[in-house]
């Protein structure tokens, strides 16, 4: 048993496939590690795991890992067609230029969380000899929390049975995260804090309470589960219909493409993450980032003059009529849309 | 046994021999900072001699013991309390980085003591780690220990970027507070390379509880090699034992042996080894509610000699010390900052963006 040389340690991420994003995340996802991608239904976390299932494959000069991803689902059915809509807007991975970017998404539906750890025990020879050809370096796991919510009564002895199955599962996962180098993602709903009262949560990471469409949430399966992740990143999402009664006559302007919702990705706790956020859109082209110009601005209340500026930022930056050049791969796609 | 046969430098055998101690007994009961004044050697030679005349004493009196019938103490040498408090008074600490954290530590993290630090997720217990990895290894000439760091990690938490980070902020702090002292910039900087900050961290990533109990079982060996090691890190002591482990009372077994393996490296790598356990937190369901506690367990909770808990207040952290020998409970905010741990000043307060 030898130490390992810190320098010699690789420290590969994998692009989410914005470079805005990406910078959010320190340039991406790390390798090696479990990242939790923690949101409500609706908050764009299936569309951005699926977004960084295609960026595996891109090369490592476009921010992937020229490799295939393996996407768990528990949630049926799979999302096959959101899947080969973004495919289009992927190249073939130039390690083998024949095959399509769909290739090299390795699918597998699980129901239990028994069944989970069963597939995840299995795993490791599925990664030593990768069906597509190429080396898997991305396993998503959306989401983690649909097999826990379903089975386990609220009391004593299936909560204890339920958080050493947590444990069990980012056991394994971590394992192979460091064995064979891959970055892990799950994803994770919330559920709706109840009442003001301190004592009975816990503050977990930077933000004393994370709210999603007016709420105040908070990621499910509880404090056990918070332990077995690495890095935990929080999708919200804010109806701007709430605000448009007051303006109406202003609120013509918005364009349907974007629809009325904003999005706001934050870093809850990561290791080798600050604080911070990052809005973003989900268009058909993707997660996209947007340029932060209210970072003091309260998302409960936006004034509607700031949502003009903010809406016509994005309006210039990523004009609709831009026509999705499917030879080109995102993040050049991204770029020069940005330059 | 005499003076003069002791393995020591001959130098400091004429010094022995000058101020008049011939015999190991007249040794016995000194001081190492008396020693260092009276032969005016330095602090840390005056221990070296101690520690081989020690080490002499006990094999004379194991072998006069077995003739005599073996006492108890024949091998351990009993202490009296003022030596005792003269050696701790000697121990050096490893700073946090943040004054008011060290100030309720009593000057940072002790040496030859086993620390448990406990809290929720997110809340800097491995920014911690890699901050003490880092600072432990600032040089002697410049206020540090001059040591190297062991770093168990069993979550596959510790970044190699922030470990840059860290130690990239550590060397130019360093490098400020002392180009003010006018010391010589280079030969400052020859000692602090960023390179070398990282390589001194040796890092055992461990994926399953045997692995911990072979690394920790492997560490004793792996000390007497690697000398200069002056902390230990194992983040955390328990995430693998909460998977797997459905006989309680054996788990309960298994810790308190690692941890009394852990004290016994303290202790026996005496002024060189502080063992830092990081603890993640769990609810404990007690008369019907559930309320936050430490993991693994009351009888864990004997198992460390110091117990200190990072908490939120507000939007400050702060950390407290639940449970020492020496200190009073006492608790202290500090921030994380991107340089690493530091003092919690209110431009450290960020802005809110939610």
């Amino acid at each position: 048993m030898r130490p390992q040389n810190l320098l010699e340690l690789p420290g590969q991420k994998c692009t989410v496939g914005c470079p805005l994003l990406d910078a959010l995340l320190g340039g991406g996802l790390p390798c090696g590690s479990v990242t939790e991608i923690a949101g409500e239904a609706g908050a764009g976390k299936t569309q951005l795991c699926l977004q960084l299932a295609l960026c595996a494959a891109l090369p490592p000069s476009h921010g992937g890992l020229s490799a295939a991803s393996l996407y768990i689902h528990t949630e049926f059915p799979f999302p096959l067609p959101r899947l080969r809509r973004l495919a289009l807007l992927f190249p073939a991975p130039a390690a083998s230029p024949s095959s399509s970017s769909l290739d090299h998404v390795l699918v597998r539906g699980v129901h239990t969380a028994e069944e989970l750890l069963a597939v995840l025990d299995r795993l490791g020879s599925v990664l030593q000899r990768p069906p597509s050809g190429l080396p898997v370096k991305l396993v998503v796991v959306d989401s983690i929390a649909a097999i826990f919510r379903s089975d386990f009564d609220n009391n004593a002895a299936d909560l204890r049975r339920r958080s050493s199955l947590f444990f069990a599962i980012a056991g394994r996962l971590k394992e192979q995260a460091a064995r064979f180098g891959h970055s892990v993602v799950v994803t994770n709903q919330v559920v709706d804090v109840v009442g003001s009262d301190a004592s009975s949560s816990v503050r977990v990471g930077n933000y004393e309470s994370l709210w999603s469409s007016g709420r105040r949430v908070c990621p499910a399966l509880g404090l056990s589960w918070a332990n077995c992740v690495n890095s935990r990143v929080f999708l919200s999402r804010f109806e701007e219909r709430a605000a448009k009664d007051m303006d109406q006559e202003e609120g013509s302007c918005v364009g349907a493409e974007f629809g009325k919702t904003r999005r706001r990705m934050q870093v809850v706790f990561a290791p080798h993450l600050p604080e911070s956020s990052c809005e973003f859109v989900i268009l058909k082209r993707g997660v996209l980032g947007i340029q932060d110009q209210g970072r003091q601005e309260q998302q409960a209340s936006p004034t509607s003059s700031r949502r003009h500026s903010w809406l016509n930022k994005i309006a210039k930056r990523l004009p609709i009529s831009a026509g999705i050049d499917a030879s080109c791969s995102l993040p050049v796609a991204v770029e020069a849309t940005l330059g | 046994m005499e003076i003069s046969n002791l393995p020591i430098s001959p130098s400091h055998r004429g010094k022995l021999l000058a101020a008049g101690y011939t015999t190991l007994a007249s040794l016995s009961s000194i001081s190492p900072v008396q020693l260092a004044q009276e032969l005016n050697i330095a602090l840390q030679e005056a221990y070296d001699i101690l520690k081989v005349t020690s080490e002499s004493r006990n094999f004379e009196s194991c072998n006069e013991g077995l003739g005599e019938g073996a006492s108890l103490f024949s091998h351990s040498r009993a202490k009296t309390a003022w030596d005792m408090l003269s050696e701790e008074r000697s121990l050096r600490h490893i700073t946090t980085g943040s004054q008011k954290f060290d100030a309720i530590l009593g000057g940072g993290i002790h040496c030859s003591e086993v620390t448990e630090i406990g809290g929720a997720p997110g809340i800097g217990k491995t920014q911690l780690g890699i901050q003490l990895a880092v600072n432990v290894q600032i040089p002697v000439d410049y206020g540090g220990l001059g040591g190297k760091a062991v770093y168990i990690d069993t979550e596959g938490s510790f970044m190699v970027e922030r470990a840059y980070q860290i130690a990239e902020a550590c060397i130019s702090n360093t490098l400020d507070k002392f180009n003010f002292q006018g010391m010589d910039m280079r030969a400052c900087q020859e000692k602090m390379q960023l390179n070398n900050f990282l390589s001194n961290i040796f890092y055992f990533r461990i994926c399953s509880y045997t692995e911990q109990i072979a690394v920790i079982n492997y560490l004793e060996k792996f000390l007497e090699e690697q000398k200069n090691v002056k902390i230990i890190i194992i983040d955390s002591i328990t995430f693998h034992f909460r998977q797997d482990f459905d006989d309680l009372a054996l788990r309960t077994r298994v810790l308190s042996g690692i941890s009394l393996k852990l004290m016994k490296l303290a202790k026996k790598y005496c002024l060189s080894v502080s063992v830092l356990l990081f603890n993640q937190v769990t609810t404990k369901f007690t008369e019907g509610s559930f309320q936050l506690t430490l993991a693994l367990g009351d009888s864990w909770s004997h198992a460390c000699t110091n117990r200190i808990i990072l908490y939120w207040n507000g939007d400050e952290r702060h950390a407290y010390i639940d449970k020492s020998p020496s200190l009073p409970s006492a608790a202290a905010p500090f921030s994380v900052t991107c340089e690493g741990i530091r003092d919690a000043l209110p431009q450290y307060k960020r802005a809110r963006t939610t």
